[in-house]
């Protein structure tokens, strides 16, 4: 089933693609228009200070020497520090980590949990008038901006109702030993819950109509024809044998979404207060903090790629039609 | 005879009809040019402004587009193109915020228009007039608060005859409490600051089984460093857990804090004593060692940067005992008190000094310092700080001015929409960042009842400013005509809603001693425009205005 070769070709393409991607981000921030300095103009800004903060951000040395000490800095796995912040680039990315996987795969879950069920019952009701009225409103959901569902949510359900607190990760005043204390309390999924549900709310649109558009296909199939034949009940059918197919590329989708799990999701962060990864590398990049911005989409990439590989493999298992055996 | 005649009539005629022509072909057509502003987003009322201006300088001949684009590009342009022949911007929106240390008029007298600061620091429209800088170096030497009035005035008055800048407004700071969790007027308003203050901190009252004062703030704090100028909103921190020896009290002077009284021994020579008692927030004493360690730190620009300018001034400092320090000034600085002493944070010798001592040498500096424990004197106590998401303070009871409150929290909220409904469901008792549309606030306060809102006019100010190192803006009849054609009643009215007072000088009327009474009252209009351009020899053509004969631009 395995092919070491074709593999080991595989895993190199990956790290070509990572070098290729960080160079486009090196020197995509430094011809951006824009300079990690504006931030520090101010009435008294002196030569002096500009002159050694140039040196500190390392602008002084030419491109190319930045760029040198950029690749070796990173293979070592040292991003620097922020321009802004002054911490460790990978302290501030650890930081911010946990809430934005945590928020976004609790929002992955339930999409892809409910999207799979909807979906599937939805291609099992073809051509009735349950599904006339769903998916225009399954399509409004993917469709409508997530601000304005999120808006509506704060203002409904916490404002008006105040069922959920309007925003961060606590209560105003609250303290915690760690960030592990912090992820095992009760109010942080309070304030959880609904930021996820509109990020599942928006998110669900996907699976849904994935796994429907695939059961529709798998349903036409003569296994399927054959199986009625047989007398299997409409839920094995269901079920066991035309789910089970349809799945698969929304099997894909799910890994793939969690590597995008990791960006966090900048507007719902921006909404609900959220303190991810989206709303940090959104910052970085209109400050023009160099360092964060490059540590951070470097980060993103080596995950989402990382992803895509292990949803090549994944196939292996799943889908015994695949195997990277070679030609002879 | 007759021949003659008309041979002189015809040379006559010619010669004033070439003159004519060769003087109509001189005359040179003025270039289009963008108005640079930020976007409709990031600043509605000024944006709405430059559109307004826009349309104005248009009746007058000129073609002007504006440019928005987000800050970071437009301060580029203006700040490091200044000078850059090609590429160099002509108008841009600028704006000056309220700070504490702004209560003094030296910052912006002096930073804005000087020469010195005009290559490289913030004179960056490039204002060069000798006759200033004497007033500027003047109102600084000038100890005597009524002789530097006189100054400060001459420089107000001197600027809006040369039209430095198109002052626009001062606009009014709205700050909102909740008059259900502290006693209604408990807030104390400081000049051009508004309620948003420590002496605010410190005295408003809970009430109805509050404790806290929750605060929130639309942007990321980046630092909470007592060596770190790192952001408006992080120095609302560092201001209440690290004392000064002076404050700006709500009158906008500099008085005495943790300094218990000082003393001008000659114009450069300042003896400031310490008050007896007071203690850092591990428990040990405060002494005059701390206060000329706090002073001597930033003297090292590598290790302390950031507040190196400030104490720059100081040629030495000696320890008289009985808790007094003696500072030598190199020259005499009237804004020494406002600038420095009321500036500098103290901080513990004992805690801070191993550390920056560690520093040396490394390429790191002070604003790296990242440390668990926050060590000040200040009124409030640094308990926690979740990045992006809250800090929490705590009162200091042994304090000589404890405040009322038990603790002091501030909530990163990102979005203006969420703090508001957080701050009227009472999540956040006290709206300290409110950056959306003020109408929309003063009808909240209107419908809700319990909501006591204070506007007050801000000590920072919003302008037009124009690269004066480029034609036409080196003729001061063409910025005068520019500024005069701009309406400030519908500056006012139509980009700020009302919620702004005219402006036309850069010191705020909220600083009411150093105000020059009427400077924000002049006519303007597009007529007045019109005859300033013509006295002083543009001409319109074809609906362009062009410059007078012989006068060219380069570019």
């Amino acid at each position: 089933m395995f092919d070491f070769w074709s593999i080991l070709r595989r895993f190199a393409y990956m790290l070509f693609v990572m070098w290729v991607v960080a160079t486009i981000i090196f020197f995509m921030f430094r011809l951006m228009p824009g300079s990690p300095l504006t931030a520090f103009i101010g009435t008294t800004f002196t030569d002096e200070q500009h002159d050694l903060l140039v040196q500190r951000f390392g602008l002084d040395k030419s491109l190319f020497e930045q760029y040198s000490l950029f690749l070796v800095n990173t293979l070592k796995g040292d991003f620097g520090l922020s321009f802004t912040y002054n911490k460790p680039v990978i302290d501030m990315i650890i930081e911010a980590l946990p809430n934005s996987i945590i928020l976004t795969l609790f929002s992955l879950l339930i999409a892809y949990i409910f999207g799979i069920i909807a979906g599937a019952y939805l291609a099992w009701k073809r051509a009735t008038l349950i599904e006339g009225i769903s998916i225009p409103i399954v399509l409004a959901t993917r469709s409508a901006p997530e601000f304005w569902l999120g808006m509506i949510a704060l203002a409904l359900f916490s404002f008006q109702l105040d069922i959920f607190p309007s925003g961060g990760t606590s209560a105003p005043g609250v303290i915690y030993a760690s960030t592990l204390d912090k992820l095992l309390s009760i109010d942080f999924y309070h304030h959880l819950i609904l930021p996820s549900l509109v990020l599942a709310l928006y998110l669900q649109g996907l699976p849904l109509l994935l796994m429907r558009s695939n059961m529709l296909e798998v349903m036409q199939e003569d296994f399927i024809t054959m199986s009625k034949m047989k007398g299997l009940s409409s839920w094995r059918i269901v079920i066991y044998h035309a789910a089970r197919n349809a799945l698969l590329p929304v099997a894909t989708a799910f890994t793939l979404g969690v590597g995008f799990a990791f960006g966090g999701n900048v507007v719902i962060e921006t909404v609900f207060s959220w303190p991810g990864l989206g709303r940090l590398l959104v910052f970085a990049v209109s400050a023009s903090d160099y360092p964060l911005a490059q540590g951070a989409f470097i980060f993103l990439t080596g995950i989402l790629i990382l992803m895509n590989f292990l949803a090549d493999l994944m196939y292996l298992f799943l889908d015994p039609r695949v195997s990277y055996k070679t030609a002879n | 005879m007759v021949k003659r005649l008309t041979t002189i009539m015809i040379g006559v005629m010619s010669s004033i009809l070439i003159t004519f022509f060769v003087n109509s072909a001189t005359a040179e057509e003025i270039r289009s040019m963008k108005l640079w502003a930020r976007e409709q987003a990031a600043g509605p009322a000024p944006h709405t402004a430059a559109l307004i201006i826009a349309q104005t300088l248009t009746e007058l001949g000129l073609d002007i587009s504006v440019n928005a684009v987000p800050w970071p590009q437009m301060a580029d342009q203006v700040w490091y193109k200044r000078a850059d022949p090609e590429s160099s911007w002509d108008l841009t929106m600028w704006q000056m915020v309220s700070r504490p240390e702004r209560s003094d008029p030296d910052e912006f007298t002096y930073n804005l228009f000087h020469s010195s600061t005009a290559e490289k620091g913030y004179n960056f429209i490039g204002y060069v007039d000798p006759a200033y800088d004497s007033l500027a170096e003047e109102q600084r030497r000038t100890m005597d608060p009524a002789a530097r009035k006189v100054l400060i005035d001459q420089a107000q008055q001197h600027l809006h005859d040369t039209a430095a800048n198109a002052y626009l407004v001062h606009p009014l700071l709205n700050f909102a409490y909740d008059n259900t969790q502290f006693k209604d007027g408990s807030a104390i308003e400081q000049a051009g600051l508004g309620i948003k203050n420590i002496w605010t901190y410190l005295n408003i009252e809970p009430i109805n089984g509050n404790q806290d004062i929750v605060a929130q703030s639309l942007d990321e704090i980046q630092a909470i460093n007592p060596f770190f100028i790192s952001g408006g909103t992080d120095s609302w921190i560092t201001e209440i857990v690290w004392d000064r020896l002076l404050r700006i009290a709500p009158d906008g002077t500099a008085q005495p804090w943790a300094a218990e009284s000082f003393n001008w021994v000659n114009e450069q020579t300042i003896d400031v004593t310490l008050r007896s008692g007071m203690s850092w927030h591990d428990g040990q004493p405060v002494t005059s060692e701390d206060v000329i360690f706090s002073f001597e730190a930033p003297m090292d620009a590598e290790i302390v940067p950031m507040y190196s300018p400030f104490v720059k001034n100081i040629e030495s400092m000696e320890d008289l005992g009985n808790n007094t320090v003696r500072f030598n000034l190199k020259s005499a600085n009237a804004a020494f008190l406002t600038s420095s002493l009321a500036k500098l944070n103290l901080v513990p010798k004992h805690h801070y000094g191993p550390m920056l001592e560690a520093l040396k040498g490394t390429g790191n500096n002070a604003e790296t310092l990242i440390e668990e424990k926050r060590i000040g004197s200040g009124p409030f106590k640094f308990v926690d700080w979740r990045l992006r998401e809250q800090v929490i303070l705590e009162a200091n009871s042994n304090h000589f001015n404890p405040p009322k409150v038990k603790r002091w929290i501030m909530k990163e909220v990102p979005n203006v929409e969420a703090s508001l409904g957080m701050f009227r469901k009472g999540e956040v008792n006290f709206l300290t960042d409110y950056k959306g549309d003020p109408t929309v606030l003063a009808n909240i306060v209107a419908d809700d009842g319990d909501i006591t809102l204070v506007k007050s006019i801000d000590v920072g100010f919003q302008y037009m400013a124009m690269n004066q190192r480029r034609a036409p803006f080196d003729d001061v009849n063409f910025r005068r005509a520019l500024s005069l054609a701009i309406d400030r009643d519908v500056m006012v009215n139509a980009a700020w809603n009302g919620n702004a007072v005219k402006a036309g000088s850069h010191v705020s009327p909220a600083l009411s001693y150093y105000h020059k009474q009427g400077i924000s009252e002049f006519e303007t209009g597009v007529d007045l425009a019109k005859k300033i351009l013509s006295d002083a020899g543009y001409t319109l053509k074809g609906g362009r205005l062009h410059y007078p004969e012989g006068v060219s631009e380069k570019y």
